[in-house]
């Protein structure tokens, strides 16, 4: 998973409908920057059957200690 | 028991009312007072209310005379962050964009306190719509920690951590969506108490990340935060993600000791780069905790900065949905470091985004299978003790992001998981400021967090220390 650039960032603002300047881009891009590389070792590794609402499952699975 | 009301604790003034050893006007005096005192050097309320809560003791009073008490908090007055609805009142939720935004319906978890007794004092300062971890404000001014009038509360939680700390009120509602709750509580010295994600009702509290978000209470101590958990906790129609897990007795289990216990301590991450006197604090409430016969060992947890980075993530893209409407009709209104931050998430996939919530089940089995053979794990709640308000002041500057990262790294975390923490105070710098630590949970066994934390709180007096007025 690559962090997306000042100039993707700008397009992907305006696809959202809420447009940001050339500098807000590039602060947003240093801004996230750090969340992508973090979690970039976890990005496109997990398995095909996986859904979110297996945090669920977990978090209510009795753990004893 | 001391001879000013507003000094008690939570338990302590409930029984003190239901005894009639204080009325409630005396109580919400004793408060007042101290609001009047306090308020401006602090800036922790941004409404108060004194004929109206008053007038609301007097009724309680009388109530109780006539032996209709309403419940365990009968006649107590407390002040929230004001982002809890409250029907045809205004709630602010720290912003210009709601300065008169008039809530239609009460929230949950302020509904089941009122039901159990408790009067309103006013409303209690925050940061805008909960997104920083700071105290600062653009719109109603930065909120200042009682124990170094320059330095930082902490957020986004600042009014709560703030008053709680003073006296100003015996407890306050805070959030906790990145560490919200636990840093006011270990910048001000207070407990406070981040709920299992599910535990506590989220219906009726103003959202920001609505996989992330609970509900909780900063309070003196631990038997505080066990008698309001237990008054707030449990399903609700109204919010179907509110868990239908059982809901136990968390006062009792105050009661016990932690002798055999096995507190995990993590042999990286929540240890490295710690201010001096943060890790001298850390060393000092293990050996408490060794004292008071729990067992210490180490836990190798599963990389924390891949859990931290998943969490903003999260938070980025589902604050930025919240608020998307706004953004486009009134980017103007928001203050300049939340605007930028929302701002982020526009930035996100939507595929990194579902990759981020996906990992979560499988984030909290590694979490748990790190951590089995242990009750609790303890860590600090922030690396640092509190920055000073000026320090800290980065606005929308190029590297606001990154301090904002640095502060929450050890909170962060534990919202992915959505696991409980405890913020309990822990000891004070040279300088008089205050530091927490965390202890970690389970799911859904706040239980065991408040009975390490109220056994830590009869060895140690770190919670009963009042700030004086400078």
């Amino acid at each position: 998973m690559t962090k997306p650039t000042p100039k993707e960032i700008k397009a992907m603002a305006d696809v959202a409908g809420v447009p940001v300047d050339a500098e807000a881009a590039a602060r947003i891009a240093h801004s996230i920057g750090p969340a992508f590389e973090g979690f970039a070792a976890i990005a496109g590794t997990l398995p095909f059957d996986l859904e979110p609402a297996s945090f669920l499952v977990v978090q209510t699975t009795k753990v004893s200690k | 028991m001391s001879a000013e009301p507003a000094l008690l604790s939570l338990t302590e003034v409930a029984q003190a009312i239901a005894q009639k050893r204080f009325s409630s006007r005396e109580v919400t005096k004793s408060c007042l007072d101290r609001i009047a005192q306090w308020q401006p050097r602090l800036n922790a309320f941004l409404a108060i209310e004194p004929d109206e809560a008053l007038a609301a003791a007097d009724a309680a009073d009388a109530a109780l005379a006539k032996g209709n008490a309403r419940g365990a908090l009968h006649g107590v007055p407390l002040a929230h962050k004001d982002m809890y609805y409250d029907a045809g009142r205004i709630v602010t939720c720290g912003s210009k964009i709601r300065r008169d935004f008039v809530a239609t319906s009460t929230s949950t978890a302020l509904q089941r306190l009122k039901d159990a007794g408790t009067i309103r004092l006013g409303s209690l300062q925050m940061v805008e719509f909960a997104y920083g971890p700071t105290g600062h404000n653009a719109h109603y001014g930065a909120v200042h920690n009682p124990w170094g009038l320059d330095h930082i509360t902490g957020g986004s939680s600042s009014g709560s951590g703030s008053a709680v700390a003073a006296r100003l009120t015996f407890a306050a509602l805070g959030s906790d969506t990145g560490g919200s709750i636990r840093m006011p509580a270990h910048f001000c010295g207070v407990t406070g108490l981040k709920t299992t994600y599910g535990r506590i009702s989220r219906a009726g509290a103003m959202p920001l990340s609505q996989s992330l978000d609970t509900v909780g209470p900063l309070a003196r101590t631990a038997e505080d935060c066990a008698l309001l958990l237990g008054l707030m906790a449990g399903a609700d129609p109204h919010d179907p993600t509110a868990a239908a897990e059982p809901v136990p007795d968390y006062v009792a289990a105050t009661r016990e000791s932690i002798t055999g216990l096995t507190i995990g301590v993590p042999s990286a991450f929540y240890v490295d780069d710690l201010d001096p006197e943060v890790e001298r604090i850390l060393d000092e409430t293990i050996a408490v905790l060794k004292r008071e016969g729990a067992n210490i060992v180490q836990v190798e947890l599963p990389d924390q900065r891949q859990l931290a980075a998943a969490a903003q993530l999260v938070v980025a893209v589902e604050a930025s949905a919240f608020h998307k409407r706004w953004l486009i009709e009134r980017p103007q209104d928001y203050g300049p470091q939340v605007l930028m931050r929302l701002q982020n998430g526009l930035a996100i996939p939507g595929v990194s985004y579902l990759e981020a919530m996906r990992w979560r089940g499988p984030a909290l089995a590694a979490y748990l299978a790190a951590v089995a053979g242990t009750d609790a794990v303890i860590v600090p709640g922030a690396p640092v003790p509190a920055p000073t308000l000026a320090e800290s002041d980065v606005g929308n500057g190029p590297d606001a992001e990154a301090v904002i990262q640095r502060l929450t790294r050890f909170t962060r975390p534990v919202n992915y998981l959505g696991l409980p923490s405890l913020a309990i105070p822990s000891g004070f710098t040279k300088n008089g400021l205050p530091v927490g630590m965390q202890l970690i949970g389970r799911s859904f066994d706040e239980a065991m967090l408040l009975r390490i934390g109220a056994a830590f709180q009869r060895a140690t007096d770190f919670h009963e220390r009042v700030p004086e007025p400078a």
